[in-house]
């Protein structure tokens, strides 16, 4: 019953932020030097990881299929199969993933230090509302870097499908990239690109309401940075699963 | 001039405030003093706006800022200071910056003129040439001067200190309560939460004590001194047990009743 009781006051309490977020949208302008900073961590950080998660989820993708497809004598599909896979669900999934531990566990953690310190009731004493110094900025990066993180994912994992669907399989690349690229439609390529925007959104209001939240020393912090990261990447799947619910039954 | 009529607090079913009130005059320094977990530094934060009390209201110079919205509480909030009882300077800014970054008058200077201050308020705080260091890389009293002379930045007319000497070796003590009193020559006010007898005695012209949510007592220290609530006695009593040396003019063991 407490439990419960807690959650709903911790929903009432991201909707505060989220509340404040929006309506504070104008201040950004103010914040533009934060805004850049974060998104020079968020893209310089995470693009090894990103090429490399993009690269191996391309690359099993190809080969579970590949080998699959093959007892149909219809390996010629796994290029359709890597760039629908990759761009659709695998590619925003697999960035979003990784962004949620990244860019999840570093909010948190940075700001539930803060919040610990009292830097938090700081800023709000010297005039500032926390939610536009410190999280408008990082959501906003977020929402400008997700996107092109998650195309390089997707270009990273078609490329890796071709290598194994070109060593295993015996598919010439030139004619893979054309039936890859040829593949997708202007349906698959909204579903892929719309979410990397929502799950910019989530994983960087929830990380940092989080971090806002924090209490109870270094122990707190832990546990809150553990939350930001289990509960954005939960919301993630679930949202992808929205997603792609919704647009096979209403596109 | 500061008021707080019948203020009470609680955080989700935990009550903190239970029923405070106080006036702070404008040319005292006010020392609340109690236990850990009191309320001492919620109070501070309510005062400074920072958290807004459940019933009660508060007064500045006469005007009730309890119903004010927030954008007009931002014009309030500039003319209190406060120094936390962590500092909580910022760590990713230099001692310059985070004595500077805030200030709203920042876009209309020029970086002279910015840095001209940020050099006069180090030197206030006996801290020259500390300005390219981050927060890291100093001791516990300089960290609580840096957060005196970013709080000083704004020209406040009230400063709120939170438990200013608490870990500080004796030297460093004196050195903080003498800034607060050369701000009180300058005509700053201040109210200093603390738990250290010293600092009661030095600076304490209005004394509030705080237990358990409550005010006990409040007064000049002679009042307190002398006070009949067993709970103030039993405080002050153990306050000084272990402070050999006294100031000469007050004796606690002649003026506590035990
Ligand atoms: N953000 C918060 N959420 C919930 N409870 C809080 C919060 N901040 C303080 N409290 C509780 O309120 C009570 C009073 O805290 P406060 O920090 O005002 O005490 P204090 O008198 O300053 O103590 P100390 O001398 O240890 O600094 C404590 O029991 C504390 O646990
Ligand atoms: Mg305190």
């Amino acid at each position: 019953m407490a439990q419960f009781k807690n959650m709903i006051y911790g929903f009432e309490e991201f909707g505060f932020i989220v509340r404040d977020l929006l309506l504070g949208i104008k201040t950004i302008k103010y914040n533009w030097d934060e805004t850049l900073t974060e998104m020079y961590l968020i893209g310089s950080k995470a693009l090894p990881l990103v090429l490399l998660g993009g690269l191996f989820a391309g690359v099993i993708l190809a080969i579970e299929t590949g080998h699959q497809l093959k007892l149909f004598g219809a390996t010629s599909l796994i290029s359709r199969t890597v760039s629908l896979g990759m761009v659709r669900e695998l590619g925003p999934v697999v960035t979003g993933l990784l962004l949620a531990a990244r860019t999840g566990a570093k909010n948190s953690s940075e700001i539930g230090a803060m919040k610990l310190s009292d830097q938090i009731d700081a800023l709000t004493a010297f005039g500032f509302n926390p939610v536009h110094k410190l999280v408008l900025p990082r959501t906003v990066a977020a929402l400008i870097m997700f996107l092109p993180l998650t195309l390089i994912a997707d270009i990273t994992g078609i490329l890796g499908g071709m290598l194994i669907a070109k060593q295993t399989f015996q598919i010439e690349i030139a004619w893979f990239w054309d039936t890859a690229i040829n593949a997708l439609k202007m349906k698959d390529l909204f579903v892929g690109f719309a979410k990397p925007f929502f799950f910019a959104f989530f994983i960087s209001t929830i990380s940092c309401y989080f971090g806002l939240k924090t209490k109870g020393g270094t122990t707190g912090l832990g546990k809150n940075t553990i939350n930001a990261v289990v509960y954005s990447s939960i919301v993630i799947l679930i949202l992808d699963f929205i997603f792609t619910k919704i647009v096979w039954e209403v596109l | 001039m500061i008021e707080l009529k019948n203020i009470s607090l609680s955080f989700r079913e935990k009550v903190i405030l239970k029923d405070v009130s106080f006036r702070i005059e404008d040319t005292l320094t006010t020392v609340i003093v109690g236990p850990s977990g009191a309320g001492k530094s919620s109070i501070l934060k309510i005062i400074a706006g920072l958290w807004k009390p459940d019933s009660g209201e508060i007064f500045f110079n006469g005007i009730n800022v309890y119903h004010m919205s927030e954008s007009e509480y931002q014009t309030m909030r500039k003319k209190i200071g406060i120094v936390f009882q962590s500092n909580a300077l910022f760590d990713s800014l230099s001692v310059t910056e985070n004595i500077l970054y805030f200030l709203p008058e920042r876009k209309s200077l020029t970086v002279s003129e910015l840095n001209e201050k940020a050099e006069r308020l180090l030197n206030f705080v006996n801290m020259d040439g500390t300005g390219d260091l981050y927060p890291e890389e100093l001791s516990g009293g300089m960290k609580k001067r840096i957060a005196i002379a970013r709080a000083l930045a704004f020209n406040p007319d009230l400063i709120l200190f939170d438990e200013p000497t608490t870990g500080l070796d004796p030297l460093n003590s004196a050195s903080i309560i003498e800034l607060i009193e050369k701000l009180k020559e300058n005509g700053t006010t201040s109210v200093v939460v603390s738990h250290i007898l010293n600092d009661v005695v030095e600076l304490g012209e209005q004394i509030i004590v705080i237990n358990d949510g409550l005010v006990v007592e409040s007064g000049s220290i002679e009042k307190i001194m002398t006070s009949d609530e067993p709970f103030v006695n039993k405080f002050f009593y153990q306050l000084s047990k272990h402070n050999y040396i006294m100031k000469s003019n007050y004796n606690m063991y002649e003026l506590i009743n035990v």
